[in-house]
């Protein structure tokens, strides 16, 4: 938690409250002037960014250790491809923003938060998209997509994300299943998961919640890794890999009511199996 | 605190040794670990007299840009040859990628017994050697990447002082690291660590050093020395965040971590 020394007290925001206490305690034990003036006469060094709130400065510089960390990533994005996933490229990215290199030991030394951070960032990027779509659709500016189509277009989007960064692709993928770092990849994925099926609707797909998950995050993983190895022109295997998984997937639902109902549908199922394996 | 480590200088790497069972070594290697600079860091190590710290930064330093190199020859693949000649050259002068380490100590005969060291174990380049107090420093601000301070801390008259002086000469984003002994909370050990200490070290000092009232010295200040969580409270009063401390052999020796943001 950030110390909010500084006039941001005025401030009034809930998180500052608990942190005026120490504060106060600790300004007793000061031999110097008091916080509110404290900080500005410690650094009076010219135009130096400034990450916390400085005694003059008010809130627009204002800024909590996360956020600073959400930009030390971000910044250090650019430097995936050429560094990899690592402390290194998280180093770049913070020199670029005029901090040492030494603020990449803030992370960890495996590159996992900036892994993670990049992930979080297509999905929410992912998620705009969806809710843009949506809105269009509700002005009736365009037409409701088929579930089929919109889970391809949906995935797709998502994956060509990963296009700039395709080649230390595999490198992340490795961190996002260490141990220490499956329960939020885990989250992650999930998440953007129900969000696809959030916007997709509820279709009469007749799938249980369970296995609508468990069949787009198939859908999704299985594409993902054809992705890494596809050397095709503009991904188009890949894409029509998705294609046919998707197609599988609608058939596999169709077969699905049909067993509901009657019980000559059994033996449907067992094609339908059959064609999804011989593809 | 001056003519006990005048006294101490020259046997002070024998003395840490077998105080510490050789496990001291251990603990600046996980110092530089922890650290884990790449090329091009500046480093200030204070109270670093024999240069231990220095040295193992250097090492590491030296991998890691052996390792830079070797990456990037690899995609030089659709490089001319005129083009590759001069990367290696560039390269080859610069087997530290501009990493530098300032060690400075209040004692003249610390340093002198660094330098004698580095000159033996041959490092050549990226060292400096300066005369200094950790109160004040004879360094302008915002300059080092990352300011350590290995088992010094302690001797420090005004710690808070020597804390804002780290901040003050670390860049912003800089790291400071603190490596230092500590309390030992597990009851157990802590009755074993104290027999240990005030037993068998100062007859140690006497063996080896001939001088046995400056590690009793040393184990008493030791014990006066604050908590993890009190030298942390002290790490953030002097303006660094992130704030966080490891404990190494259940906190018989801490290593506490801030950054200037």
């Amino acid at each position: 938690p950030l110390r909010a020394l500084h006039a941001s007290a005025a401030l009034g925001r809930a998180s500052d409250e608990h942190r005026n206490e120490p504060l106060s305690s600790s300004s007793q034990q000061h031999f110097d002037s008091p916080p509110a003036g404290h900080q500005p006469e410690q650094q009076p060094q010219g135009p130096r960014p400034s990450y916390t709130g400085q005694g003059g400065q008010e809130s627009e510089d204002y800024e909590s250790e996360e956020q600073l960390q959400h930009r030390i990533l971000t910044a250090a994005l650019e430097f995936v491809p050429e560094h990899g996933w690592t402390a290194e490229a998280i180093a770049e990215g913070a020199k670029t923003l005029g901090l040492s290199v030494a603020a990449a030991g803030m992370f960890h030394s495996d590159g996992s938060e900036l892994v993670l951070h990049f992930v979080s960032e297509c999905n929410s990027k992912l998620c705009k998209l969806l809710e843009q779509e949506q809105k269009q659709v509700q002005l009736g500016e365009a037409e409701k997509k088929p579930v089929d189509e919109f889970l391809r277009d949906a995935v797709e989007a998502r994956l060509r994300m990963l296009i700039p960064y395709i080649e230390k692709w595999p490198q992340a993928l490795s961190v996002l299943l260490l141990p220490r770092n499956i329960p939020s990849s885990l989250n992650l994925l999930t998440s953007m998961i129900d969000d696809i099926w959030h916007y997709a609707g509820d279709q009469s797909t007749d799938f249980n919640w369970y296995t609508r998950r468990a069949v787009l995050t198939g859908i999704y993983n299985t594409t993902e890794l054809v992705m890494m190895q596809d050397s095709s022109p503009g991904f188009e295997d890949t894409w029509r890999f998705l294609r046919n998984r998707v197609a599988d997937a609608m058939t596999m639902s169709n077969t699905a009511s049909q067993v509901q109902s009657t019980g000559e549908a059994v033996v449907q199922g067992l094609m339908g199996a059959a064609v999804t394996v011989s593809n | 605190v001056y003519q006990v480590f005048e006294n101490v200088a020259k046997k002070y790497d024998v003395m840490n040794d077998s105080m510490t069972l050789g496990i001291h070594r251990v603990w600046k290697d996980i110092l530089v670990h922890k650290m884990n600079p790449c090329p091009g860091t500046l480093l200030l190590d204070v109270a670093g007299g024999t240069g231990d710290i220095a040295f193992r930064f250097i090492n590491y330093v030296r991998s890691v840009r052996q390792r830079q190199l070797q990456r990037k020859l690899k995609h030089h693949q659709n490089l001319s040859w005129q083009e590759i000649f001069e990367s290696y050259q560039k390269d080859e002068f610069n087997p530290l990628g501009d990493s530098q380490v300032v060690v400075c100590d209040i004692n003249r005969e610390m340093l002198k017994v660094g330098k004698q060291k580095a000159q033996h174990l041959g490092y050549s380049e990226g060292l400096s050697w300066v005369l200094g107090n950790a109160e004040e420093l004879p360094f302008d601000d915002d300059k080092f990447d990352v300011y350590t301070i290995a088992f010094g801390i302690r001797n420090v008259t005004r710690i808070d002082l020597a804390l804002q002086e780290a901040y003050r000469v670390l860049k912003p984003g800089g790291r400071f690291l603190c490596l230092e002994f500590s309390h030992v909370s597990n009851p157990l050990l802590s009755r074993l660590y104290d027999l240990y200490s005030f037993q068998v070290i100062p007859v140690l000092g006497e063996v080896i050093a001939g001088d046995w009232r400056s590690y009793q010295y040393l184990v008493e200040s030791i014990r006066q020395f604050p908590p993890q969580e009190e030298l942390k409270a002290m790490i953030e009063d002097a303006g660094f965040f992130k704030v966080d401390y490891e404990n190494l052999n259940f906190g018989i020796v801490a290593i506490h971590s801030g950054f200037k943001l």
